[in-house]
């Protein structure tokens, strides 16, 4: 891993802020404080490493090290990220470029975009950039909220065109010419006037000694040559060989290993373990330890020996005012609060309540739920710690550096251990979802690492731990009414949704401090219809909270919120009957982009054209992560209620698009995971417990009952939008919009389906009698 | 102690003989393509080849594979490092995403396709049962025919 700054210059962040809060004050948000916010005068050189600055690094061979300090989960952020860079640098984009996730917290890698919601490119004011310096200073490294592209790709431009410039420059000097005359290719610099020419690779030492330029001059749009056009994932050769070390494939010389089990009632304490000498004698079992007073780890010689003695375990576990819960008593609370007329407001537009309740106009309303579900990630959680000499270091897979910090200071704090010094490496995610945001794993390993000073210790949760005892998207139900005009468009919307506040949850188990529940928006997201043309709206939360550990999940508020007001419209245009895709339209009158974006899919699937009895397509827009998304699913169900997911068709406006076929593959992804939740996906409680262990019993899709994608990337004039989440946001209300269309029945709740077993490895899903 | 070959190479261990294959290729051998999904022969995230044929290895005592060839996601390339015509489509596809399941995939397809070289799509719902949580599967499908067509050429 390449230093971008010395142990030094990172101490000193404090006392440079004066002088670049100066160079902010006199130049605005100029190339220093959107690239090397604490000011890297200079490059520096490390041997043969010539580092251009936070986001690029030369070496004389020509090869490049992108810094990506962005999570690589499947999403292809290294990938997109470094096309920018070597965009601006007239690099070609080949093997030359290597991306490595830097160790060390620059400022310039802070996630400020996420926190602030302000773009990078239109950043103006004191207190943007207030925030972006705090941010950067406490190491906001996350990745999430499909945010990544949007926050990076205008910083990583400049570094790159800083590069380029910087390269002609020494160029400059070393021919003897002015830098105007000089061109650069596909990574070397040219004098066309003499025909001389200079590798990049050989003037990177001479570079890096020079001083950045204030505002280096971006590539005009006509000149790019990599940006919009698909390029191969520098990620794909090694994992096609089986190489990337995902937080699984950390190893350390005389590594311990932990196998954990956890409450398995959420909330409840350990009180003994009743045969605790007993698996300690087991085969290479070294530790049996109980963290944090709820957890217990059996540490051994092989992961695989410290699972085999955890399944031997006998615990007693305290009682808790959750062990009578189940799935019935947990949905009944969220009946209850639609039932109630307690809520947090967010918007009240018009006057919606009273358009509903002043008779005469057609009213539709209808109640939607969805159950608990879980990330799953094929990786299971774990992360591996060493605690040497007071110093400790951590690699795991991660979403969130500032989590992950915070989490081995409370790791290691139940060991009665302070850490001096801390390196966090994050690896290759295998899958990430969200999921990768809560660092308990990292806690857990660092409390154990503690333990066994000197030694590394690695905390891997079997899947039954991950599935079983892990964390959660919030069950959710939402009381949707619409009052009907005179067309049958809707002239008042009121929206009620019940859910339990992610940020509540996640912020007590994470943060320094636990926001409060009500007005969370990740409870809302996609329940405001902003878009839709409605007179009167009206929207409203209400936080139920249960003992169910909560935490972001893959489009958080719209992986409920978008199938119950798009299956709502849909029973809206059902009352007013109207053709679903025509009565959105009407809807979307005033919004070309989205009007843009429905007749792209509409086209795609041929809407209208005749199907076989027993199917269906229903049809589902979302505008999320500022991307705006539609897609169309066709089904077919049997005479014995077997549903399948024939196809689905999605069009997307995810503004300027850098990598096309990335943003392809995060649609397909997205509505391949939204398919599984949609039909399949469902934690349920039992006697205060998660019933689902395995992928047995929560099922997810598989080839065999996958279905056909198509995607189309719809032209915009809008900067890149995030790709990461929106595909899943329209898939449950599409697919239950179809079975709608095909049977006639208005399905509310998810999964859709019941999943039957029909062999090994097989499952057929079947609508409910 | 068992003896037996990983990928062309031969391999011998003394661990307990119900220590399943999975983990003695991973602790004892440092062969680590093959991953750890569910441990119940659910998600082939573990699949190798043993004696040609695709196989959890998560449910595979190490003592019953005594003089077997194992071959994991490493030993799909040649002794030169040239990609198998498996490897190759799922390049040319660009299939992987989190790339995490990807290694059991391959192996699952190798088998499928010394098998049945030109398989339907109904005969590859048949023989790949294994677990993608990114949505991959789409690519796979078109991987699997493009593999099919390559190893024609």
């Amino acid at each position: 891993m390449p230093k971008i700054l010395s142990r030094r210059t990172f101490l000193l962040t404090g006392a440079a802020l004066g002088g670049t809060a100066l160079v902010a004050a006199v130049g605005g948000v100029g190339f220093l404080s959107m690239v090397d916010v604490d000011g890297l005068q200079a490059g520096a050189v490390d041997g043969d490493e010539a580092t251009l600055n936070a986001f690029v690094v030369l070496h004389s061979d020509g090869s490049v090290v992108v810094n990506v300090p962005r999570t690589e989960m499947g999403q292809g952020i290294h990938t997109g990220l470094a096309m920018v860079v070597a965009e601006e640098m007239d690099l070609p984009f080949d093997k030359r470029i290597k991306v490595e996730f830097p160790t060390e917290a620059h400022p310039a890698y802070s996630a400020w975009f996420n926190a602030l919601q302000v773009r990078p490119e239109e950043a103006s004011g004191a207190v943007v950039w207030l925030g972006r310096r705090v941010l950067g200073q406490m190491g906001f490294i996350a990745t999430g909220a499909s945010g990544s592209t949007m926050g990076l790709w205008h910083p990583m431009r400049v570094a790159g065109a800083a590069a380029r410039q910087m390269l002609l420059a020494a160029a400059a000097e070393r021919l003897d010419v002015p830098a105007r005359d000089l061109a650069t290719r596909d990574g070397v610099v040219h004098h066309p006037a003499s025909g001389r020419s200079l590798a990049y690779g050989d003037l990177a030492q001479a570079a890096a000694r020079l001083p950045p330029p204030d505002a280096p001059a971006l590539k005009a749009r006509s000149d790019w040559r990599i940006i919009g056009r698909p390029q191969r994932r520098v990620d794909i050769p090694a994992k096609v060989r089986g190489e990337p070390v995902f937080g699984m494939d950390v190893v350390l010389p005389d590594m311990l290993h932990a196998s954990m089990r956890h409450a398995p009632v959420f909330g409840a304490g350990l009180v003994r373990i009743r045969n605790e000498a007993a698996v300690r004698t087991a085969p290479g079992v070294v530790d049996v330890a109980v963290i944090d007073g709820c957890h217990v780890a059996v540490v051994a010689a092989s992961w695989w020996q410290a699972e085999e003695a955890a399944w031997l375990l006998d615990l007693e576990w305290t009682r808790t005012e959750a062990d009578g819960e189940n799935s019935e008593t947990l949905g009944a609370r969220l009946a209850a609060a639609l039932a109630s007329d307690e809520a947090y407001g967010h918007i009240d537009d018009g006057d919606a309540a009273a358009v509903l309740s002043s008779g005469g106009a057609v009213v539709v309303e209808a109640d939607y739920r969805v159950p608990f579900v879980t990330h799953a990630c094929m990786e299971t959680m774990n992360a591996t710690a060493i605690l040497r000499d007071g110093a400790a270091e951590v690699w795991a897979p991660s979403q969130n550096r500032v989590t992950m910090q915070a989490a081995v200071g409370r790791g290691m704090g139940w060991a009665g251990v302070s850490p001096g010094e801390i390196t966090l490496h994050v690896t290759m995610n295998g899958g990430a979802f969200g999921r990768r945001s809560d660092q308990d794993v990292i806690a857990e390993a660092c409390f154990l690492a503690a333990r066994h000073a000197g030694r590394a210790v690695k905390v891997m949760w079997s899947r039954e731990e991950d599935i079983g005892r892990g964390l959660y998207r919030s069950q959710a139900a939402a009381r949707l009414r619409a009052a009907l005009g005179p067309d049958g468009l809707p002239i008042a919307y009121d929206a009620l949704v019940a859910s339990q506040s992610i940020f509540n949850s996640m912020g007590a188990r994470n943060m320094p401090f636990t926001p409060g529940p009500d007005g969370d928006y990740l409870m809302i997201e996609g329940l405001d219809k902003l878009h839709y043309a409605v007179g009167s709206r009206r929207t409203r939360s209400r936080h139920v909270p249960t003992h169910m550990p909560i935490h972001f999940w893959r489009s958080n508020g719209y992986s409920f919120n978008t199938f119950f007001t798009e299956s709502f419209i849909d029973e809206c245009a059902a009352a007013a009957g109207a053709d679903p895709l025509a009565y959105r339209r009407a809807m979307l009158r005033e919004s070309p982009r989205h009007l843009a974006v429905l007749d792209r899919v509409a086209g795609l699937a041929g809407w209208g054209s005749a199907l076989a009895p027993g199917r269906g397509r229903g049809i589902a827009i979302e505008e999320c992560y500022r991307s705006v998304v539609a897609q169309i699913a066709e089904v077919t169900v049997a005479d014995d209620g077997e549903v399948r997911v024939d196809r689905i068709f999605c069009a997307i406006d995810a503004g300027l698009v850098i990598n096309p076929d990335q943003v392809i593959a995060q649609m397909e992804g997205g509505m391949l995971f939204g398919t599984t939740t949609a039909l399949m996906s469902e934690i349920t409680v039992q006697d205060g417990a998660v019933v689902e262990t395995n992928f047995h019993d929560f099922q997810v899709q598989r080839l065999a009952n996958a279905p056909d994608v198509v995607v189309a990337i719809v032209e915009s004039d809008e900067p890149p939008c995030g790709v990461g989440e929106p595909g899943i946001a329209p898939t449950a209300a599409a697919i239950s919009n179809a079975i709608f269309a095909a049977t006639g029945r208005r399905l509310r709740s998810l999964p859709l389906a019941v999943t039957e077993t029909t062999g090994e490895r097989r499952t057929r899903t079947v609508l409910r009698a | 102690m068992v003896a037996f070959t990983v990928n062309d190479a031969p391999a011998d261990v003394a661990v307990d003989p119900s220590k399943p294959l999975l983990w003695v290729l991973r602790e004892d051998l440092g062969i680590l393509g093959p991953k750890y999904g569910c441990g119940i022969a659910q998600c082939g995230a573990c699949r190798v080849l043993i004696d040609g044929v695709s196989t959890p290895s998560c449910g595979v005592p190490i003592g019953s594979v005594e003089g077997a060839s194992i071959v994991t996601v490493e030993g799909l390339a040649d002794a030169d490092g040239n990609l198998s015509v498996v490897q190759r489509a799922w390049i040319e596809e660009q299939v992987p995403q989190c790339g995490f399941c990807q290694p059991g995939f391959l192996i699952a397809v190798t088998d499928l396709l010394r098998r049945n070289p030109d398989p339907t799509d109904a005969e590859i719902d048949e023989a790949v049962t294994n677990i993608c949580r990114c949505g991959t599967y789409p690519r796979i499908r078109r991987a699997i025919h493009r593999a099919a067509a390559l190893g024609r050429a």
